[in-house]
């Protein structure tokens, strides 16, 4: 199979940041995927088959990344991607509670400081909510002197992180699982409900508004005219709400919808999960299919090496039924959607 | 229909949110009282010995103000909501004025309704309107209930005393850890109002014998110029003591509000009355105080804490009975207390204000190991009671204990005396029922009358028999 020597897979940064702030993102499950193909690794979480998070770290965001993936074989077990069928690529799962630990080891100071600067005045009891994305702010990006090292040498081997910093030298080997066959949540791109681009910050602010009664679920609805957007909270101990931006439609960059209207209600602490997201991103694109799959791709900026970007794309299965009465209309559409689609 | 209309600027909806913080410190759930030209907020807390009120006239305080009156509520609509769900839709949102993108999320506006009516949910809409055109709406259903006030007798209360409220708060930095209670005092001859405060809370220490001592033996004093107040009227050398945290809650919130803190009381054990007003808004704050005879009780480890002190409350006035059967179950609640410690803490138990009977003075009168608070005025070396000779035909003293309210407290009930507020007995008869709805100031739990033993003869007839020595 592989040659012993070169391993399947190695690459250097200078910053754990970043990578750090992204894995957090996803970090909705114990178990993360990790999928390494020539252009980069990817990696998705999955939370009960209804929810699901993927982040893609291109090769440009390594210093170094090298790459020795064995060619696919008859008997091999490796399952090719999905979205591009010939790229040879490795897949495995980690741990990834142990994985943001260590990547954490650099950061660890300021993880402290940040604590530090977010306590909130014990008299006051505003919220004092940190717009700044600190994830790229020098102090926190750069490590002073430091390198960390991604390598997988063999199939089976553990996942290597070694972070040298100074004289300090930090290697840690994360246990590597058997892949599960990771069927990524269907999204139509061809059948697409509506579409909306906009700021991340609206759309946390929205959730933000909605928190504090606690609901149960979370009704978006995208309709052609005002509300334009609408994002309605039920089942909440304090209450019910809701947010729509029927005045401010130009804070909706992109807007589009195909029919009348696509209203679909998720489990509100699935959308919670992508909090984290929300923070560090600068743009949200919002699409839903004619399934009522929702799909948020998450546009991080990373500064440092020619203003590259990132993307978290998380995708969400509805509930299945609603006893709104809206439920019949939309459910007809999809219906026809549906059909439309197949036939 | 809508019954109350109201809408609030960004600034409103700061000063609502600083109101409802404060109030939140005191208890959880806020009564709003609407009239057609005042919005009041009123709560009360859990122990009852803190009243606070914030009124918002219609007209400067408010954008817009409409009240209606429905054929159900014609002058006044009031409801109870939760603090938390309030603080949350009126929190100030981050402008966020350094994004690039224009537009803030701060709140314009925010318009708040009531729906209430035959046939319809009761609900509190709210629509917060951001800057950037993002529109929130909450919904929050809520109570109709009356609210509950405390009176307090403006004529009795003869001393005041005003000060500004930023060096209130200056000197609340000098106050020390753990501390409980305040003890406010005048000095004429050296022209000084103190501040002392302390705290009573005891702590066992040896397992056998319970000794007690006090946990905290730190008495901090801190002497203010009687010139930095204003309008000053005060009894000389009266002590009044009031619970610290509700006076930080107080004053922190005076701090940002207004320039000048108002107070007004009369004896040590009537409610205390803190005021000030800004802008269209006016603070109210009636809090009761410790008696100062009854300012060391370390000793008390009952349940009840009322054992301790014979003030009466603030007299309530409930718009209606349900009010006061609710405020009766509170009470009872209130009263098996578990913290044997916080003995000095204004009892539950209101005296009959017409009772022409004097204090009984407290049970015990332990001497605690260190140096008393100043002023306390009793003989410190009885460890029995020793009341005054004409005290002593109070036929409250001679009553037992009744075990069966200290369910919880079981292994701390004792033999005492309940020389307490506790109602008497004997005088606990339909009438005190019948009272309770006018005035609700006997909060008399009925199980304590059902177990109790009517004396047969009043303590008075039977001493010229010579059966009590003394």
């Amino acid at each position: 199979m592989d040659a012993p020597d070169p391993p399947i897979f190695r690459a250097v940064t200078s910053s754990t940041r970043l990578l750090y702030q992204l894995l957090k993102a996803i970090n909705f499950t114990n178990k993360v995927h990790v999928e390494i193909t020539e252009k980069g690794i990817r990696f998705s979480t999955d939370h009960a088959r209804v929810m699901q998070g993927v982040t893609h770290w291109d090769k440009s965001l390594f210093t170094s990344y090298t790459t020795n993936i064995p060619a696919p074989e008859e008997s091999n077990g490796n399952p090719d991607d999905e979205d591009d069928a010939p790229p040879p690529s490795v897949i495995f799962q980690l741990s990834l509670p142990a994985l943001l630990e260590t990547l954490q080891i650099f950061g660890a100071a300021d993880a402290a400081a940040r604590q530090a600067r977010s306590d909130i005045d014990p008299y006051r009891s505003t919220n004092l909510r940190n717009y700044r994305s600190d994830a790229f702010s020098n102090q926190t990006l750069g490590m002073s002197n430091g390198t960390c090292s991604l390598s997988y040498n063999a199939e089976g081997d553990p996942f290597s992180i070694i972070l040298e910093e100074g004289s300090v030298k930090t290697t840690c080997n994360l246990t590597t699982y058997v892949p599960e066959i990771p069927e990524d949540i269907p999204f139509d791109i061809e059948d697409l409900g509506f579409k909306i681009i906009t700021q991340a910050k609206w759309l946390l602010d929205a959730l933000a508004e909605l928190a504090p009664a606690s609901p149960e679920k979370l009704i978006i609805t995208a309709s052609k005219a005002a509300p334009y957007l609408k994002l309605t909270s039920v089942g909440g101990a304090l209450g019910s709400g809701g947010i729509d931006f029927a005045q401010g439609k130009d804070l909706l960059e992109t807007f589009s919808v195909r029919k009348k209207k696509w209203s679909q209600a998720f489990k509100f602490d699935m959308l919670k999960a992508a909090n984290e997201a929300m923070r560090i991103a600068t743009k949200v694109s919002l699409r839903g299919d004619g399934q009522g799959v929702l799909s948020m791709q998450f546009l991080v900026e990373v500064g440092g090496e020619g203003g590259g970007v990132c993307f978290l794309d998380f995708r969400f299965v509805p509930y299945a039924d609603r006893e709104e009465e809206d439920d019949d209309e939309t459910e007809c559409e999809e219906g026809e959607h549906g059909m439309e689609v197949d036939g | 229909m809508v019954v109350l209309n109201f809408t609030l600027s960004e600034d409103g909806v700061a000063v609502l949110h600083d109101a409802l913080a404060c109030m939140f410190k005191f208890s959880d759930e806020v009564c709003l009282e609407a009239r057609k030209e005042k919005l009041m907020l009123t709560t009360l807390n859990i122990s009852k010995s803190a009243y606070v009120c914030y009124s918002f006239a219609a007209t400067r305080f408010f954008s817009g103000y409409k009240f209606e009156g429905s054929p159900q509520y014609r002058e006044k609509f009031s409801c109870q909501l939760y603090i938390k769900s309030l603080l949350a839709i009126f929190r100030t949102r981050q402008g966020g004025g350094e994004t690039a993108y224009g537009r803030d999320a701060s709140i314009e506006r925010c318009d708040v309704a009531i729906d209430d009516g035959v046939g319809k949910k009761s609900r509190l809409v709210a629509r917060v309107s951001f800057r950037n055109g993002i529109t929130a709406s909450h919904i929050l259903p809520y109570e109709v209930k009356a609210p509950t006030h405390a009176k307090f007798n403006k004529q009795e209360a003869r001393n005041q005393w005003a000060i500004s409220s930023k060096t209130l708060r200056q000197l609340m930095d000098h106050f020390g850890p753990g501390i409980e209670l305040l003890d406010i005092n005048t000095d004429e001859d050296s022209n000084l109002v103190n501040f002392t405060c302390f705290t009573e809370k005891v702590q066992k220490r040896g397992g056998a014998n319970s000794e007690t001592v006090l946990k905290k033996p730190l008495h901090t004093n801190i002497a203010v110029e009687m010139d930095e107040f204003d309008n000053v009227q005060v009894e000389d050398k009266l002590h009044i003591i009031i619970s610290v945290k509700d006076f930080r809650a107080i004053l922190q919130h005076a701090q940002i509000t207004s320039g000048e803190l108002a107070t007004s009381y009369s004896n040590p054990g009537r409610p205390m009355k803190l005021y000030y007003a800004a802008d269209g808004i006016l603070c109210e704050f009636i809090l009761m105080t410790v008696g100062e005879k009854d300012a060391r009780e370390p000793r008390q480890k009952t349940a009840r804490p009322n054992a301790s002190a014979k003030t009466p409350r603030p007299e309530l006035d409930a718009a209606s009975h349900r009010a006061s059967s609710m405020s009766n179950s509170a009470c009872q609640q209130a009263l098996p207390d578990p913290t044997p410690q916080t003995v000095a803490q204004p009892p539950q138990q209101p005296q009959n204000p017409t009772s022409s009977r004097p204090r009984p003075p407290p049970a015990f009168h332990l001497r605690p190991p260190q140096q008393p608070p100043p002023g306390t005025a009793q003989s410190e070396d009885s460890l029995f009671m020793g009341p005054a000779p004409h005290e002593l035909d109070d036929d409250r003293q001679w009553e037992p204990i009744n075990p069966d309210e200290d369910e919880e407290e079981e292994e701390n009930a004792r033999l005492e005396w309940n020389s307490t507020s506790d109602p008497n007995i004997s005088t606990l008869r339909i009438s005190s029922y019948l009272q309770k709805s006018s005035t609700s100031t006997e909060d008399t739990p009925s199980d304590r009358l059902v177990s109790g033993l009517d004396p047969t003869q009043r303590l008075s007839q039977v001493r010229r028999f010579g059966l009590f020595t003394d």
